[in-house]
């Protein structure tokens, strides 16, 4: 099935819109739009004049769209709404992933809703990505700081590799802090130390 | 402890919420604040009606504009508090700006002469068909975009057919007017600073020199959460009270700039911060100006929510949109501002001052009782 509405996406994260676009073309859409240009916005949106914008809730220029409803010199088709006020659970969802949706003109609430529910999903999808390497780089970054920390105890303390690292981990569990933290205070206070 | 979610927009303006954590105001008056930094006042609206907010920092006018619909959303809002009375310029580009001193001879003197000094250049923009100037405000129903509107009057100037707005949050304002895609902007600081410090543009005229009380922002609640939790609003108001005496007194200053230029709040120079609240600017490169009612927080003409001022936002919103005025949208305005929160929570049996609630320094006089009179003097 393919969909003739044409949709626009703002958003300034090159990944997350490749996430979006692809989603929205798997799923029938021909005419979706990328604009990662936010100077100027309001001409390149009257320009583009989609029926459907997607905006990412992280950029200020949500404001922008504030203005494309009412009709002036600058907007000559006014947006009609911004999703369905009604389904505040929907709105919800949509703000927690961090995207919002307006309806230029007359569309079909189910295939607002149909689109919205595509692009909240999507940016899910990129938040847990996202999430995922925030983590693998936080275990990378905590080894790193943990492996210095046991070298520190093991030359200060004469401790095998061992003791120095069940030291730490005893610490740890005393004072109930993570082990990356007490790895980090040992390091700082070495660097004080000198 | 009940704890309320507030949203704020990382401005200078919101000193009261931002103080009432920090100075631990809110934790004494048995209420706990947990601050959510937004980046735009459409999210800060959806979230509060959408109940992901309990409260928050918003613009006056959108606080009505949400109430009555006449934006994209209709919901009931409650403004029990008022944040701040000014802090605005208005900032023009340095080509607009040297245009307007040649044609004076001389840089402009005051508000009404850098009106009357722009509307010199229009009329020669006209003349030899020119595109009309833009004018970037940060949303379609600020006080921002009141602003120029009536020092634009004081030059003569129309501001519907003259000029254009175009809505640009205050970050990329500089940007905008470095470009050209805007010539003119109003905004809060620290962004007119920044646009004299990179030698974009000129300050021309401050806020207070257009209006001493005009609503800026407020604190804006839903209007269910007013009636079903009288309690934690009553000590949030409380905590606000507090926050806005001590954001108030000069002596505070220094650390109120440095905690609020710190990277979870506004993440500017503590020095910027600290210019803004002594109301001390440069103007330009070479000039600098002060006015000590440049921003003012604490007070009740500030804080306590007046109905008047929430009938002149309807008011000028009308006369913005070009509608004509409609009594019981004018009514329902009046309801959003609610002094009766205001005064229970703090004990003020003070009847309102009968003094003009504006204080419109220029222009037509408000009178609250005759508001299709204001609104036919504004058309003139």
């Amino acid at each position: 099935m393919t969909d003739q509405a044409s949709i626009l996406i703002i958003d300034e994260n090159h990944v997350r819109a490749a996430i979006i676009q692809e989603g929205l073309r798997e799923a029938g859409h021909v005419h979706v739009r990328w604009l990662n240009e936010t100077a100027n916005l309001l001409k390149h949106i009257v320009d583009i004049d989609p029926d459907i914008i997607v905006i990412d809730l992280e950029s200020p220029n949500r404001d922008v769209l504030e203005q494309m409803f009412q009709v002036s010199r600058l907007v000559r088709r006014p947006i009609a709404m911004f999703v369905d006020q009604s389904d505040s659970a929907s709105i919800r969802d949509a703000m927690l992933a961090g995207v919002s949706a307006y309806v230029v003109d007359g569309l079909k609430k189910e295939r607002v809703k149909h689109i919205l529910d595509m692009c909240v999903q999507r940016f899910q999808v990129f938040s847990r990505l996202e999430e995922e390497l925030h983590e693998a780089k936080t275990a990378l970054a905590d080894r790193k700081v943990i492996e210095r920390a046991k070298g520190i105890l093991m030359t200060a303390k004469s401790l095998s590799e061992q003791d120095a690292y069940a030291m730490m981990r005893k610490a740890a569990m005393d004072q109930k802090r993570r082990l990356a933290e007490i790895a980090r205070a040992i390091v700082m206070a070495e660097g004080m130390l000198k | 402890m009940k704890t309320v979610k507030v949203g704020f927009i990382p401005l200078i303006d919101a000193a009261i919420p931002i103080a009432a954590v920090e100075c631990g105001f809110a934790e004494r008056e048995g209420i706990q604040i947990e601050l959510v930094r937004e980046t735009s006042w459409a999210n800060i609206r959806d979230k509060l009606i959408h109940d992901l907010f309990d409260a928050s920092h918003m613009l006056a006018p959108l606080a009505v504009t949400t109430s009555l619909g006449l934006g994209n959303a209709k919901v009931p809002l409650a403004v029990p508090f008022g944040l701040n009375a000014n802090g605005n310029c208005i900032t023009l580009s340095a080509r607009l700006y040297r245009a307007m001193e040649e044609v004076l001879g001389h840089p402009p003197l005051d508000a009404r002469q850098s009106a009357q000094a722009l509307k010199r250049v229009i009329d020669k923009r006209k003349a030899s068909g020119e595109p009309p100037i833009t004018f970037g405000v940060v949303f379609p129903f600020s006080v921002h975009a009141i602003i120029v509107r009536h020092w634009l009057r004081l030059g003569g100037i129309d501001p519907h057919n003259d000029v254009q707005f175009l809505v640009v949050p205050p970050p990329f304002m500089v940007a905008n007017l470095s470009e050209g895609v805007i010539e003119g902007c109003c905004v809060g600081e620290p962004w007119n600073s920044r646009a004299v410090e990179s030698g974009v543009g000129s300050i021309v005229v401050f806020g207070a020199e257009i209006s001493r009380c005009a609503p800026d922002k407020v604190l804006a609640l839903r209007d269910e959460m007013a009636a079903k939790e009288p309690e934690a609003v009553h000590r949030l108001l409380r905590a606000y009270r507090a926050a806005a005496r001590w954001c108030q007194n000069q002596e505070n200053h220094a650390n109120l700039a440095h905690m609020l230029a710190q990277p979870q709040y506004i993440n500017v120079a503590p020095k910027t911060v600290l210019n803004a609240l002594s109301g001390m600017l440069a103007v330009n490169r070479t000039e600098g100006r002060s006015m000590p009612d440049f921003l003012r927080f604490e007070g009740d003409e500030i804080n306590r929510p007046d109905p008047r001022k929430a009938r002149w936002l309807y008011a000028e919103i009308a006369n913005g949109l070009r509608q004509n005025l409609n009594t019981s949208q004018a009514e329902a305005a009046a309801c959003v501002f609610r002094p009766d929160l205001f005064d229970t929570a703090t004990g003020n049996n003070a009847l309102p001052e009968s003094q003009d609630p504006i204080g419109l320094k220029f222009g037509p006089a408000f009178d609250s009782n005759n508001l299709q009179g204001y609104i036919d003097a504004l058309r003139g």
